[in-house]
């Protein structure tokens, strides 16, 4: 594989998949911290 | 009226919407889309118009919804004013077209899926003739009236007990099989071929506009911004429940699921084609069937040693692709449904009327792949002027205004900043304006008779089509606003 290809794999899926782990995890723990102060 | 049904979590909302993205378009309209620009050139700025185009549609979609509690017609009347309500009508109307050939399309997923568990799949190794025999029959139009049946009963079950618990099983059980797929793609021998090519960028590809504008179109058809389908379970959402956040994790969610399907295509199309893999990924066949029922049979069928492994793949294949095909045609019906419920029918009233619409209006997609493909370009393109009307809302409302009381209002996790403004204000009108200029010289451009309208696929169908719609709407305005607005006591 070449250097283009490289980056642009590591660009692409850092950020589609990179981006949903990030707001995935963002929203769990905005989950955790709603269900500890007692929210629904 | 009083809002009743609420999704009961936020996971809850978040599987369901996502199962509005991930259709068929998913798997293999991406894959075909990117075979035809260039791989990895096309990749770059499919990011980008996520950014620019869905999330920020998603969120207005998510916004509308959750403040005004109403359907498409009463969200716009509401949010942009009751002169703007036939805007809604059309929203709701594209999606509802849409749905009538789209139920066609989960039928075809469906039986692909029964031929496969029974082996009858690989009785043949003449796959455009195994199509031709079962769209030339009355298969079509059974499978279709099993789609719509068993969705109006899904429907009718309400949000809870019926989207909710069906979504719960489903989306998460095509993620399974997508990643199961993907392992046995990647590991095919020669299935980095496939890779490369589907991760390789060719700058002088990505400096031709054509590139950029399919890129653009696929973010518009895959994630469901703009069809007003977002908007209808927001309604749905409880009160305290966020936005933005949830918006991102459904369009970042949805473009990782295409990207899932794209390597597993392109692996296997590169591992296990004898002739020219590119031809066969980039192929359409009839109504953009090629690749998925005609060429992807051939290549399940020697994707492993045992045929028993290769019809259990094949099988989880239908599966999911029904799976995907039948969580978007919910909401499709759930919106159709929840337009008649605003304008006062019960909902077993209004899911009866619209799923036998839904049959009657689908049988000539059913019966005539013509009719099938020039229902998808017609209203196909119609999503992007019913992206561009939401945007237009919106900004009737007053875009910072909206942004930073029903955006950033309670519940919301992370609050959104003023670039939002300008993505919503400028940057989505510009994007529609130069897809509307560039696919009109484009179509005028293959078809000489480009006016004539009762051509399959060109401008002249479209305008035609949209200008009969548009009328009707904007003359039944006040009506349809006042019998929406008046019985929600609004």
């Amino acid at each position: 594989m070449d250097t283009g290809t490289i980056i642009t794999m590591l660009l692409v899926l850092g950020i589609v998949w990179g981006g949903f782990g990030f707001f995935l995890l963002r929203a769990m723990k905005y989950e955790k911290m709603k269900s500890q102060n007692g929210e629904e | 009226m009083k809002q009743q049904e609420f999704f009961s979590s936020r996971w809850a909302l978040i599987i369901a919407t996502i199962g509005i993205a991930v259709g068929t378009g998913n798997i293999w309209r991406f894959s075909r889309i990117v075979a035809q620009n260039g791989g990895g050139s096309f990749l770059i700025p499919w990011v980008i118009f996520l950014l620019i185009w869905s999330v920020p549609l998603i969120i207005a979609e998510f916004a509308i919804g959750k403040s005004s509690r109403m359907g498409p017609v009463g969200a716009f009347a509401k949010t942009g004013g009751r002169k703007f309500g036939w805007m809604g009508a059309f929203v709701v109307f594209v999606s509802t077209a849409i749905m009538f050939y789209y139920s066609v399309v989960t039928g075809w997923c469906l039986r692909y899926f029964f031929s496969s568990v029974s082996g009858d799949l690989f009785q043949t190794t003449n796959y455009l003739d195994y199509w031709n025999r079962f769209a030339g029959t009355y298969q079509p139009l059974l499978f279709h009236f099993i789609s719509i049946s068993f969705v109006a009963f899904v429907v009718m079950k309400g949000i809870t007990k019926g989207i909710e618990k069906v979504t719960k099983f489903m989306v998460p059980s095509l993620i399974v099989i997508l990643l199961i797929l993907f392992v046995r793609a990647v590991t095919l021998p020669n299935a980095i071929e496939g890779i490369k090519y589907f991760f390789t960028p060719d700058l002088n590809v990505m400096l031709d506009y054509k590139v950029w504008l399919n890129a653009l179109t696929q973010n518009a058809w895959d994630t469901g911004a703009g069809w007003g389908l977002i908007l209808t379970y927001a309604i749905y959402m409880r009160k305290k429940e966020d936005i933005s956040l949830n918006a991102a994790l459904i369009g970042f969610g949805n473009n990782s699921i295409s990207i899932l399907a794209g390597i597993t295509i392109f692996s296997t199309v590169f591992a296990l084609s004898s002739v020219d893999a590119m031809n066969q990924i980039s192929q359409s066949g009839p109504a953009n069937t090629g690749l998925t029922f005609i060429y992807l049979p051939l290549l399940f069928s020697k994707i492993s040693g045992s045929s028993a492994l290769n019809l259990f793949f094949a099988s989880i294949f239908f599966l999911g692709l029904f799976f995907a095909a039948f969580t978007s045609l919910i909401s499709m019906v759930e919106l159709s449904t929840r337009t008649l419920i605003d304008f006062g029918l019960k909902r077993k009233r209004a899911i009866a009327i619209v799923a036998s619409l839904g049959f009657l209006l689908g049988i000539p997609s059913a019966i005539d792949l013509k009719f099938l493909a020039n229902q998808d370009w017609v209203w196909g393109v119609g999503l992007i002027l019913s992206g561009a009307f939401i945007a237009f809302v919106l900004w009737r409302y007053g875009i910072d205004k909206f942004r930073r009381e029903i955006i950033n209002g309670p519940g919301s996790d992370i609050k959104i900043g003023k670039w939002y403004n300008y993505v919503i204000g400028i940057l989505i009108p510009v994007q529609v304006v130069i897809l509307i200029l560039w696919w009109l010289i484009s179509s005028v451009s293959w078809d000489p008779e480009w006016w004539n309208p009762f051509h399959a696929e060109n401008a002249g169908t479209a305008i035609f089509q949209w200008a009969i719609v548009l009328t009707v709407l904007i003359a039944a305005n006040k009506y349809i606003v006042n019998k929406t607005l008046n019985n929600n006591n609004t």
